[in-house]
């Protein structure tokens, strides 16, 4: 493992660096409590001990809106839009890693995503070693607490003024070197940084799951039919899609399109969706898949708990946290369901 | 990966032919400027673009030829892309990508008899499977086909099922929800026809699609001859938008449909919740 010792003076000078070749975004503090990752400048000051930031990173490699095609109405023809702004994110607790490194097989498999891939590969992500925990965050029993990949550089913040700072990258320790000389890191520092990452630790595991997370795809999938479970705990679901939205590894999206005033020319996009939403599952004629909330609440905890497991052999749930803030009914918690529902199991057997 | 390349960018095809074949459907058949074959197999599906309207799925109907290109999508009026098709003439473009999913796999099938179930516009995708069989009917045994509309007027490919008929070498039955004066044929839904097939369950396989709440019954019907569940295929329509396995609407369980499916054989949704 290669690490390097980065004081916070020298911080500066690097971002300056960074920022003259790319978009540097750093956690920042936008209202009391309230964190989110904004572009930097100078003025700024990264908030290094931020819990959560609200919303989620896959809006830098999966945008909200983006154009995927271009057409020309009158020939018939199409090409690709394929946009990718060089980017670094800087300040990336490891869950948030871990949903990014899930898009990323995801979106690699079957068909590989060229928009998605294209931005992936113009993105560096620096990770941040957490300090402060949400109250809603229970990532510690996700398997989520730590990366082995995903992150060009990690920084560990071992005093008020030194990181520890691993080496994933040859691109990340390029970029550490950008502002001239860096120190390499002593194994008390190595172990410094250790500690700091048991500390979290320690505090992470108030909130968690009641078992180990492996056993949730078996445990829900003998769930599916328990429709009284699942039409009650969505009884004051309002569809809205909150939850899937904020979610780090939520990736659903729906494509339009739209024409220029003369009928010349236009854009094809596509958008963030939430299976959540009414019409998800909608065909033409109006027949509804999904009709009702209840089964779209189920869908959800099915995807997380199961359906990515059976793709990826990891739970579609990170336990940020986010969620459970946004949900406005105060019943998108998938801790809450998951353990319930091995609460209810575990007297089964 | 070349930088220029995206598998969302449809490619041009031209309407060359098209034919009401009742008051909501039409058949438009297409060539791409390719000049090249769709190559698709039976029961797969493709992207169908309206640039400025939309893109939406649609299966082919036409089965795969080898005597030239053209291909045939069959189109009931219903949102703004099936609209926008209706309203184009001879000659006019729209884009396609794909084709995409998975096929009724028709070399299992060699040797076997055949009992196709279409309800409504299922005969749609079910015509692909069917007319392939018949371009090669030596190589396949018995074939009986049974097809069910709601009503006379719904019904599609007339022409087409009157000649199928008259051959000696298929059994076609055909019923009707709700007769009209003029309907002299079979009434009630398409399940009350297995009473008049006679068919060998050790021989048989099935393909059905139609309208979502057919499937269940017309499995029943297939269990109560005695054809095992593995030769049960069925093709199911879900909302397929990116056709990639993406974008996550085509879901079925764990499943994308426009992957996975649309073809399945009735053992790999058997156990599956959201399926039929």
């Amino acid at each position: 493992m290669i690490a390097y010792t980065i004081y916070l003076p020298q911080i500066k000078g690097l971002l300056k660096h960074w920022a003259n070749e790319l978009n540097v975004y750093t956690p920042t503090r936008v209202d009391d409590g309230f964190y989110e990752f904004r572009p930097w400048n100078e003025q700024i000051e990264i908030a290094w001990d931020y819990d959560l930031c609200y919303t989620t990173l896959k809006r830098f490699i999966l945008p909200p809106c983006e154009d995927i095609i271009s057409f020309d109405m009158k020939r018939y023809t199409a090409r690709p839009v394929i946009e990718a702004p060089k980017q670094l994110l800087f300040g990336v607790h490891p869950y948030d890693i871990k949903a990014i490194n899930q898009l990323d097989q995801l979106m690699e498999m079957d068909s590989p995503d060229v928009n998605y891939q294209a931005r992936r590969d113009n993105t560096l992500i620096f990770g941040l070693e957490p300090v402060h925990i949400a109250d809603t965050a229970f990532w510690s029993s996700m398997d989520a607490s730590s990366v082995d990949f995903g992150y060009d550089l990690y920084w560990t913040r071992i005093s008020p003024g030194a990181f520890f700072v691993q080496v994933g990258s040859a691109r990340g320790e390029e970029m550490l070197k950008a502002d001239g000389h860096v120190e390499k890191s002593s194994v008390a520092q190595k172990e410094a940084a250790r500690r700091v990452h048991l500390k979290v630790l320690a505090r992470a595991g108030k909130q968690t799951l009641k078992y180990d997370w492996n056993k949730t795809p078996e445990m829900v999938n003998k769930f599916f039919n328990n429709q009284v479970f699942w039409r009650e705990r969505s009884k004051t679901c309002l569809s809205c899609g909150s939850c899937v939205l904020v979610c780090p590894t939520c990736y659903c999206f729906e494509i339009q399109e739209e024409a220029d005033d003369l009928l010349h020319k236009g854009r094809r996009y596509r958008q963030w969706d939430g299976c959540m939403l009414k019409g998800f599952a909608e065909i033409a004629g109006g027949h509804n898949f999904r009709d009702t909330a209840w089964e779209r609440y189920r869908h959800r905890y099915m995807r997380k708990g199961k359906y990515i497991y059976d793709k990826l052999g990891e739970l579609g749930c990170i336990g940020c946290g986010r969620c459970v803030k946004a949900c406005t009914a105060r019943i998108a918690n998938p801790m809450k369901v998951y353990n319930e529902i091995w609460e209810a199991m575990k007297n089964e057997t | 990966m070349k930088p220029d390349f995206s598998p969302y960018v449809p490619r041009p095809a031209t309407l060359v032919a098209k034919k009401e074949l009742n008051e909501l459907v039409t058949l438009f058949e297409f060539v791409q400027d390719s000049g090249k074959p769709l190559a698709h197999r039976p029961g797969q599906f493709i992207q169908v673009s309206v640039y400025g309207v939309g893109e939406a799925p649609f299966s082919v109907s036409s089965p795969p030829r080898t005597d030239h290109n053209n291909f045939e999508l069959a189109v009931r009026r219903i949102g703004s892309v099936t609209n926008s098709l209706h309203a184009l003439e001879i000659g006019a473009k729209i884009g396609i990508r794909g084709p995409y999913g998975s096929y009724f796999p028709m070399q299992k099938f060699v040797g076997q008899d055949f009992l196709f179930v279409a309800g409504g516009l299922g005969y749609i995708p079910i015509r692909s499977v069917l007319h392939y069989m018949l371009r090669h009917r030596d190589e396949f045994g018995e074939i009986t086909l049974l097809v069910g509309t709601r009503n006379p007027e719904e019904r599609i490919f007339t022409d087409q099922l009157a000649e199928i008929s008259k051959r000696n070498d298929v059994e076609v039955l055909e019923t009707v929800d709700v007769p009209d004066d003029k309907w002299t044929g079979n009434v009630g839904v398409i399940t009350t026809l297995f009473s008049k097939i006679r068919i060998n369950p050790e021989t048989t396989s099935v393909a059905t699609i139609g309208p979502p709440v057919m499937y269940k019954f017309v499995i029943q019907e297939c269990s109560k001859l005695g054809i095992p569940q593995n030769r049960i295929y069925v093709s199911l329509e879900r909302r397929m938008k990116c056709g990639l396995g993406k974008c996550g609407h085509c879901q079925i369980n764990g499943l994308n449909c426009c992957l996975d499916g649309p073809v399945f054989c009735y053992t790999d949704i058997a156990g599956l919740g959201e399926a039929l």
